[in-house]
């Protein structure tokens, strides 16, 4: 057994090699062969990364994480992980780890203005809670917001929309998965009437074509990329069609590529659609009995604050009416389409669209649709979304084996956590949302709290939050497990002038100091990944579960302790109104922690029921297994409702399960008879999220971007990811290899748009918009091959801050950010 | 008793004592968020041919060389040229690892798996740029030293 | 340019078809030698001309596929600032070889009228072949365009990466390897390097998706069997 002290040793030891220029340690000078030294313990995790979900077996020793690899048992990823996937055994060890909470203070008192110092648990809650009872006395729930993230646990994310929703009692709540999948869930919502996709994985073995809208799977999902590749090139039929606006590293496996301008997915849409119906490829029986056909309200406005006159001049602002219409008037409509004007207007030439169209309307080939951030980070996202489903149903490629439009996510657990749990402000848990009385009533049964204590008011969404931030509306915010001032649109106008506005307190809860962490006024340390027990949910509706494997550093907690902990210095007395108690006067007294935590469901379970050879550390605290209560109560709201999760242990027994899990079988195509348990015997298909059993198609325009390249600004802008960083970078950048393999942001250029502009690779260049601006140097013979007159800038670099740049304009229906168009400016700096 | 085991090793982090400070943001390196630093200028990519230590067996080795231009696409690897086994005589390079020729249901296939194919999704080159921020990963060995050294009391 | 020519040309047949009946014998010779002059001038630099990148990118061929190429490449843009135009590696410098290429490339001409590869897809498509024929040519005159700027005895290889410094004092300084033999696909992109017959470019690692594909298909075919 090691001890303390030998561990001590261990720094000094370290200390010493990093001094002495690393000698080789002395086991590895010997084959070690006592198993006692040699063995490691190996524990399952999913990936702390991309909506992919890859598992990962996890070495520890001494408590120290030592290795990680692929899990070979893993649906998923069988073996496989990209670059930042190996190198997950290093993104616990950065040197500059937050170790206690942070607070800015001058003469020892807290001080919007001061410096951060560091300060205790007790001392940060007790200032928190101040700020927040003195905001919900003087404003109520408004006052207060919070944001969370699709990388919260399940378990954090339902403790965060509870005290949220049902202790605070308001609906500011929403998470970082507003920047990416909120188009797909609306889209989904309209299409489906319910959230998340039909298909799995096992779609990428069966597909004869895969069409890429505007996703680079070859740096954002390397892993499904892989299963890609691999059909791709064992079967020789298959092809592979990629849409972007720029040329990047998924056009090495394209068989048909297409560049299109800017925003012109949606005639190109709309031209495949017209396509299947012109050259007779309806797939009538499948139409007649599985679709309705709607006509969406247009001119929707750009989700731009009310009195941007951009919104003021549209006709139906933030509108997602629609009414019925027929499919001959369906048919009327994308007549316009023709083959001429898509590629007109959309600059891809006619026989490579009539290689695309002809792949979704040839009835034997099945055709898998891939999209994510291109299609989701769309002023018209929500459309783009319907008008890709249209294409499936018009033709029946749905809910079977290949047949396939499948919405891939970003984050670890955008759909376990964010979507599923409803961590935004209009929804609750399984698809339930904030404005039905019904859905609202249903959680607070399940909850055990009062009648009406649910508001029924949307809260604001992420750029409104900042908005509303900014206008002083809202003045006490907590921000976990992310880093919103280095992701939201438009930082310089609507993001720092928020945090640092003296009415506001803004708490980061983070596991290091990121831009938003120095933006905040309090920070407070916290537990990362395999640092506290976890579960995701990726973008197959695969839900998995970790172990706590090893202890946090210094006083770090994990995001669920500290939503518990905080729960317990309000009582009902000071947060709910006195209706509220009058009619339920049992709550009177009580802290938010017993109504919310201590409700006799979420402390059901004793402290004995966790696993025996791993720690706990929220557990151990509150004396009942914590994971398992929230997940139970969590459950219920699922179970029999279409979104029925397994019991828990099953989850840390195996390798994820595809929700609903019906009598122990996980469901791998939804709304199929057959293979969907909730299908009505008899029925084929049946898209049961709507009430009539159908799917809608949505006859939907073309509408121009809020913002186009002219005279004075002439570059289109599209921000992204790469491969070896995921989002802001503040885990893969503390990996020196990572680091080292991408080590800034740059701006990517046509090799003949910089000899125009008296620029060349390496130049500096100061890159500009209405907005704000950016330092950074021009490589034209990158990984990135923009087309002239687009520039590609990645984000993850803090200290080229590019979305103050961006253009905070959403779409109108789900509230996301369109990161991927704007129009900007490039000058030389000191040429 | 069980579960305890390893609760008295906490994380080898060094918890330095924090000063009042205005800038926390490590990578911002002092420049205030509201302000722009000069960008490094673009950095030379390690071309030195020396293999680095791996951080674990598992861990995919670094590119020692630069890939400038290296064509991994439908037509062609461009790798496959120099680190495939049948190459490997000519080019004294590292074959592709055993790991790589196998399909997604463990078999050995004759040749390097599709799934493989795009080698940099897992491969990568280095720049020659100093760390943002330190990491204090330390591997197994030096974790067995650590426990091999003989118990001198302990609490 | 070409019409100036070709009108110089017709100008000249018209004179020297006539049969003189004023001017003398020596005025003739001389004539015929100063116009012997003037064409040979005329004539090379109307070849010359064919030799510059304007004219070889004047073509959309050439410019949308192997020039957009060539421009992320080093022969375009490195760090000394010395680049290749298209007729340094693909134009023999000799008289009477590029007088050869230049003949060859009539053919090119047909190419260009007919529309053998006025899209992405047909360039594509024919890609394989048209590089084969340089990678024969190159083979067959030992690199002799790569070494016009590239020469072995001037080549410092304690200034190369220690793997290129290896592979060219096994292979290029002992003759066993010309410059072709490697650095193919490094001007341009590579053609569907799976479909290269082996004693094309007696290459023999370039296989691996055919392979793949092989395995796949026989893989299949015993699955097909047992079921």
């Amino acid at each position: 057994m090691i001890s303390r002290r030998d561990v001590i040793k261990a720094q000094a030891v370290a200390a010493a090699a990093a001094a002495a220029g690393l000698p080789v340690p002395v086991a590895a000078q010997n084959l070690v062969t006592d198993a006692s030294l040699t063995e490691l313990k190996w524990s399952k995790a999913p990936c702390r990364f991309c909506g992919t979900g890859c598992s990962i077996m996890v070495a520890t020793k001494a408590g120290r994480v030592v290795a990680s690899h692929g899990d070979a048992k893993a649906e998923v990823n069988r073996g496989l992980n990209c670059v930042k996937g190996y190198f997950l055994s290093k993104i616990m060890y950065g040197s500059d780890r937050l170790t206690q909470p942070l607070m800015r203070k001058t003469n020892g008192v807290y001080d919007k203005n001061g410096n951060f110092e560091p300060v205790s648990w007790d001392e940060a809650f007790d200032t928190m809670a101040a700020k927040w009872k003195e905001t919900l006395a003087k404003k109520g729930p408004q006052g207060i917001g919070m944001f969370g993230s699709g990388q919260w646990t399940v378990f954090e994310g339902y403790a965060g929309v509870k005290l949220m929703k049902a202790g605070f009692r308001s609906n500011n709540i929403d998470p970082n998965a507003r920047h990416c999948m909120a188009s797909a869930v609306v889209g989904f919502m309209r299409t489906f009437g319910i959230d998340e996709p039909m298909g799995c994985y096992d779609d990428f073995e069966a597909a004869d074509a895969f069409i890429l809208w505007g996703s680079n799977m070859a740096e954002m999902h390397p892993i499904l990329w892989t299963r890609i590749a691999d059909r791709r090139f064992s079967h020789p039929h298959v092809q592979v069609a990629v849409l972007s606006t720029f040329k990047h590293r998924s056009f090495d496996l394209a068989d048909i590529p297409a560049i299109f301008t800017p925003q012109t997915d949606m005639v190109i849409l709309n031209y495949i659609a017209n396509h299947i119906i012109q050259s007779g490829a309806v797939n009538k029986e499948f139409v007649a009995k599985h679709v309705n056909f709607r006509l969406g309200a247009t001119d929707i406005g750009y989700g731009l604050r009310d009195e941007n006159p951009l919104q003021m001049a549209a006709a139906n602002p933030n509108s997602g009416a629609s009414e019925p219409m027929t499919f001959e008037d369906f048919a009327e409509f994308v007549a316009p389409y023709t083959l001429e004007k898509a590629e007109e207007m959309s600059g891809v030439p006619a026989a490579t669209l009539e290689k695309i169209a002809a792949l979704y309307a040839d009835p034997d080939t099945k055709v898998m649709s891939l999209w994510t951030m291109g299609v989701n980070q769309h002023t018209r996202g929500v459309w783009v979304n319907n008008m890709i489903y249209n294409i499936h149903l018009l033709t029946g490629k749905i809910s079977t084996p290949g047949n396939s439009p499948f919405s891939l996510t970003g984050q670890p657990s955008a759909c376990g956590t964010a979507r599923e749990v409803g961590t935004f402000s209009h929804r609750l848990p399984a698809d339930l949302v904030v404005t039905n009385p019904e859905h609202r009533a249903h959680a607070e049964d399940i909850w055990k709290v009062p009648p009406g204590t649910v508001p029924d008011w949307v809260g604001a969404h992420a750029v409104e939050q900042n908005r509303q931030l900014k206008d002083g509306k809202i003045n006490c915010y907590w921000v976990q497990v992310n880093n919103n001032m280095q992701a939201a649109p438009n930082i310089m106008e609507e993001g720092l002038p928020g945090y640092r506005n003296p009415e506001n307190f803004i708490v980061v809860s983070d596991a290091y100091p990121t831009v938003t962490a120095e933006a905040a006024d309090l920070i407070l340390p916290a537990a990362m990944w395999v640092e506290k027990e976890g579960a995701y949910g990726n973008a197959e509706r695969r839900t998995q579960f970790w172990h706590q494997l090893v202890n946090a550093p210094g006083e770090s907690k994990s995001d669920l302790w500290q939503l518990m902990e905080f729960s317990k210095r309000f009582t009902t007395d000071e947060v709910w109104p006195s209706e509220l108690l009058d009619s339920s006067p049992e709550f009177r007294g009580k802290t938010l922690f017993e109504v919310l935590f201590e409700n006799g469901k979420v402390d059901a379970f004793p402290l004995e029921q966790t696993a025996e050879d791993y720690a706990n550390h929220e557990s151990e605290d509150y004396g009942f297994y914590v994971q398992k209560g929230l997940f139970e109560e969590y459950a219920e709201f699922g179970r029999g409702h279409g979104h029925d999760l397994a019991p828990f242990d099953r989850y840390h027994e195996e390798r994820g399960l595809r929700w609903p899990v019906v009598d122990g079988k996980e469901t791998l195509w939804r709304f199929k008879e057959g293979s969907d348990p909730y299908v009505s015997a008899g029925a084929d298909f049946e898209f049961y999220g709507h009430k009539d059993g159908k799917a809608r198609i949505f006859a939907l325009p073309y509408e121009a971007p809020p913002e186009v390249p002219d005279e004075e600004y002439p570059f289109w802008l599209s921000t992204g990811r790469v491969l070896e960083h995921w989002h802001s970078g503040s885990m893969t950048q503390r990996v020196p290899e990572l680091h080292k393999a991408i080590p800034d942001a740059l701006v990517y250029m046509h090799p003949d748009d910089a000899t125009a502009l008296g620029v060349r690779r390496g130049s500096e260049v100061k890159l500009s918009s209405r907005r704000g601006f950016i330092l950074s140097r021009i490589e034209t013979r990158g990984r990135n091959k923009p087309p002239q007159g687009l520039v590609f800038v990645p984000w993850f670099d803090a200290r080229q801050l590019i979305n103050k740049v961006t253009l905070d304009a959403t779409d109108p229906l789900s509230k996301q950010t369109d990161f991927k168009k704007c129009a900007v400016k490039i000058e030389p700096v000191g040429a | 008793m069980k579960r305890y085991l390893f609760l008295s090793l906490p994380a080898l982090i060094v918890v330095t004592a924090v000063v009042a400070q205005e800038q926390v943001a490590t990578f911002r390196q002092g420049t205030p968020l509201h302000e722009n630093a000069t960008p490094p200028a673009i950095a030379k990519v390690n071309n030195s041919d020396l293999r680095q230590t791996r951080n674990y067996p598992e861990q995919p080795p670094l590119i020692p060389h630069k890939i400038d231009g290296y064509q991994i696409d439908v037509h062609v690897n461009q790798c496959l040229q120099c680190h495939s086994r049948a190459a490997t005589e000519v080019s004294q390079a590292p074959m592709v690892s055993i790991t790589h020729f196998m399909n997604r249901e463990n078999q050995f296939l004759t040749s390097v798996t599709p799934r493989r194919y795009f080698c940099n999704q897992c491969h990568v080159t280095q720049g020659q740029v100093r760390e943002l921020v330190g990491n204090q990963f330390i591997d197994v060995d030096t974790v067995l030293d650590i426990a091999r050294q003989p118990q001198d009391g302990g609490d | 340019m070409f019409g100036r020519l070709i009108a110089l040309l017709k100008t000249t047949w018209a004179i020297i078809s006539t049969p003189s009946a004023f001017i003398s014998l020596g005025v003739l010779t001389m004539g015929g030698f100063l116009m012997g002059v003037i064409f040979w001038g005329g004539f090379n630099t109307a070849m010359e001309v064919t030799n510059t990148e304007k004219f070889c990118t004047s073509c959309h061929e050439m410019r949308a596929n192997v020039y957009e190429e060539l421009k992320v490449t080093i022969h375009y843009s490195n760090r000394s600032g010395v680049r290749a135009i298209c007729s340094d590696c693909h134009v023999p410098h000799g008289w009477t070889s590029k007088i050869a290429r230049k003949m060859q490339a009539s053919k090119e001409v047909w190419g260009k009228i007919f529309g053998t590869i006025n899209t992405r897809e047909k360039f594509l498509a024919k890609r394989l072949e048209l590089a084969q024929h340089e990678w024969a040519r190159l083979e067959a005159n030992d690199s002799l365009e790569c070494r016009n700027c590239h020469s072995a005895e001037s080549m410092d290889i304690t200034r190369q990466s220690t793997r290129a410094a290896d592979m060219h004092q096994r292979f290029l300084f002992t003759g066993e390897k010309t410059c072709i033999s490697c650095h193919k696909g490094i001007a341009h992109e590579l053609p569907d390097m799976g479909k290269v017959e082996h004693a094309a470019t007696g290459s023999k690692n370039l296989d691996t998706r055919d392979i793949v594909v092989f395995l796949s298909k026989t893989e299949e075919m015993i699955k097909g069997s047992k079921e």
